[in-house]
């Protein structure tokens, strides 16, 4: 009795401390987005403003046309990055693959060079092949970090499957499509989720790939983010910053519940 | 049979991103350094008129982004015919490699950016790979309003016409006349200051900007040698006696900065953020308007003020320049001259504040009354003031040498 009591209370102890840490940046993100005059000692800021909320809102500022075409690009990054890596995932994790090892290394080789040589690298190719300055080009460009993520993900899952499963369902008179859609995706569902949502988020960080193969025709938000966040307007900053945060935010909760389900 | 199927999509996607590439418009693109030189002006802004000019600047400041999307968009539209799109960059540099890139794969026409503001490492890398268009500076009719001798080198590196002059920095200090009446002004009185207040000083670490310019003063002033020697490109000699000078008088202050000089803020964000939580006594910064800014944005306490050191404080003129491969020269062309322009100033201050980057010899009695009717701001210094305690940036070598020596000799010691 005492002792769940203690537990308990540990316990409670724990969960506000991990979510003060999760939701404590933010919250001080928001408050700074709409403070004015917040020095110490005062606890809060003296005044309220939504001066950087209107200027974000502003079609001027650019910033929802940013926003709009950096989630347009993480959406068809993270289809495309699932199309790609399911295949890929499921023959790496299945099928007898020689050199597995080395094969996952060079996989993973976009990931693991410094940014800024491969970066430097992409945007040559990119630029011999004609890609470079289009939106075509920045989509292609997000998939090079995205895919290695993608695929490795989507193997952990296959790794978990067994194929005679397909079997089963074939031998009970099911067809190829109603074999995938019943039996394979259900079960590497948890795993495609997670892999969306990585593919997403790297696709939605990218501020040099952008800029170059975008050659500045293509304007997503981290373009704007770091020269707020480095410069002194602390507001514009803070509500910018919280425009970056939300939507992964809201891809996180959707995921976090579709694991839940499944 | 995979590898067939690889080659058909690759040729797809390149097809597809050809094709929604937009056409190369012939005629702007013509305008070679040459035909700039023999041109008419009115020539120049015949080509440009129609046109889209996508300039590559900084965009960290809400303010300054309203501005130039708003009002100096719509003034270009105007007066030039001229479509003003911002491209959002953090550093310069970002902008010089994509040219750098864009050289070595050969694409020497149709690039995406017209304009570019620059200056200093970022223009002598740009021109000593040659990814900057021109000469052109020289050719525009506004650049009257610019002294000579502030136009014809950017931090040592000659500008020789491949950028105009534009915006004017002056490096100033902040304090909150309400906690301290009559600040230190000088070097020597600033050690003083500092000595008897320990942990109420200190300055962004390198390679913050702000820093490496506070720094730098250091390196001017410390050793008493005359300005002027400064003015004649690297001199081993006077660095070796001006450093020594400039590293004793850090280390001497060290031990009563802010939290014993052991660590340093990283940002001017931090700096800032000290100064208004009453943790330091001076903020700094090279935009002598920024402490009015903050005031405006509720960021600094009304009775912040500014001011410069007697010896003088470094200035600068940031740039604009047109990369080698800009589609819209003659948009570029017309649309830096107009940004050189006294309305373009005036406007600048009249939504923004800040300081007048132009020589005021040049301007009409009109204009010089309007300059007198327009408020820099309740922090910002007089002109005057400013341009009396003006000292030029040095060589840019003298700036790398130090922030190496600085790291070795203050921040590893």
């Amino acid at each position: 009795m005492h002792r769940s009591r203690v537990s308990r209370l540990a316990t409670i102890a724990g969960l506000t401390g991990l979510g003060c840490l999760a939701v404590g940046p933010l919250g001080l993100l928001v408050v700074n987005s709409v403070g004015r005059h917040w020095y110490w000692p005062a606890l809060l800021p003296q005044e309220w403003s939504l001066r950087a909320w209107r200027y974000v809102a502003s079609p001027e500022a650019g910033l929802i046309d940013a926003l709009a075409t950096s989630l347009m690009i993480a959406l068809v990054v993270a289809t495309l990055s699932v199309m790609v890596a399911l295949p890929a995932g499921r023959a790496l994790a299945l099928h007898h693959v020689r050199y597995r090892r080395a094969l996952v290394f060079v996989l993973l080789l976009p990931v693991l060079a410094p940014p800024l040589a491969a970066t430097m690298g992409l945007h040559a190719v990119f630029l011999r092949l004609g890609l470079a300055d289009s939106l075509a080009g920045v989509l292609l460009v997000h998939l090079v970090p995205a895919v290695p993520y993608a695929t490795l993900m989507l193997a952990g899952s296959f790794a978990n499957f067994d194929p005679l499963w397909e079997s089963q369902a074939r031998t009970l008179g099911a067809g190829s499509w109603s074999m995938w859609t019943r039996v394979t995706l259900p079960a590497v569902m948890p795993g495609i989720a997670v892999a969306a949502a990585f593919a997403f988020m790297i696709s939605w960080s990218q501020y040099l790939l952008t800029l170059l193969i975008g050659g500045g025709r293509v304007i997503t938000l981290p373009l704007f983010l770091v020269g707020f966040v480095r410069s002194g307007d602390e507001a514009v900053g803070a509500a910018v910053s919280l425009l970056f945060i939300a939507p992964t935010i809201v891809l996180f909760t959707v995921v976090a519940r579709l694991l839940r389900e499944t | 049979m995979t590898l067939r199927r690889v080659t058909i999509v690759c040729c797809a996607v390149t097809l597809i991103s050809t094709a929604c590439r937009s056409e190369p418009d012939a005629k702007r693109a013509a305008l070679t350094a040459e035909a700039f030189a023999r041109a008419e002006w009115s020539q120049v802004l015949d080509q440009a008129r129609g046109s889209t000019v996508s300039f590559a600047m900084w965009a960290g400041d809400g303010a300054r982004n309203s501005f130039f999307q708003g009002t100096v968009a719509r003034a270009v539209a105007t007066e030039l015919g001229v479509t003003l799109r911002m491209i959002p960059v953090v550093e310069p540099a970002d902008v010089v490699n994509k040219l750098l890139n864009e050289q070595r794969a050969g694409r020497v026409d149709q690039g995406t950016i017209d304009l570019v503001w620059i200056n200093g490492e970022n223009f002598r890398t740009a021109r000593q790979a040659g990814v900057l268009w021109g000469p052109f500076a020289e050719r525009l009719p506004n650049i009257r309003y610019y002294d000579p001798s502030d136009r014809r080198a950017d931090f040592g590196t000659p500008t020789e016409g491949y950028e105009a002059p534009w915006e004017y920095a002056q490096f100033v200090f902040a304090y909150d006349a309400a906690r301290m009446a009559a600040p230190p002004s000088r070097l020597p009185d600033l050690k003083a200051w500092i000595q008897a207040h320990p942990g109420r000083f200190t300055y962004p670490a390198i390679p913050d900007f702000t820093g490496s310019a506070f720094i730098r003063h250091v390196l001017l002033h410390a050793s008493g040698a005359p300005r002027a020697a400064f003015d004649a490109g690297f001199d081993e000699a006077l660095y070796a006696r001006a450093s020594a000078a400039a590293i004793d008088w850090l280390r001497e202050v060290r031990p009563s900065l802010w939290r014993q000089g052991e660590t340093y803020p990283a940002t001017p964000a931090d700096l800032n953020r000290l100064f208004v939580n009453g943790e330091i006594d001076f903020s700094m910064d090279y935009n002598p308007a920024f402490a009015s800014d903050r005031i405006a944005r509720g960021e600094f306490p009304a009775t912040v003020r500014t001011m410069v050191l007697d010896e003088g404080t470094l200035t600068n003129y940031s740039f604009l320049a047109i990369p080698f491969n800009a589609a819209n020269r003659a948009g570029a062309v017309a649309v830096t001259n107009y940004l050189l322009s006294p309305a373009h100033a005036f406007s600048r201050m009249r939504e923004m504040g800040g300081v007048f980057p132009l020589m005021l010899e040049p301007l009409s009695p009109a204009e010089r009354q309007t300059l007198a009717s327009l408020a820099a701001g309740p922090a910002t210094l007089p002109l005057e003031v400013l341009t009396q305690h003006r000292i030029r940036e040095a060589d840019v070598q003298y700036l790398l040498r130090f922030e190496r020596d600085w790291r070795r000799e203050i921040l590893e010691r």
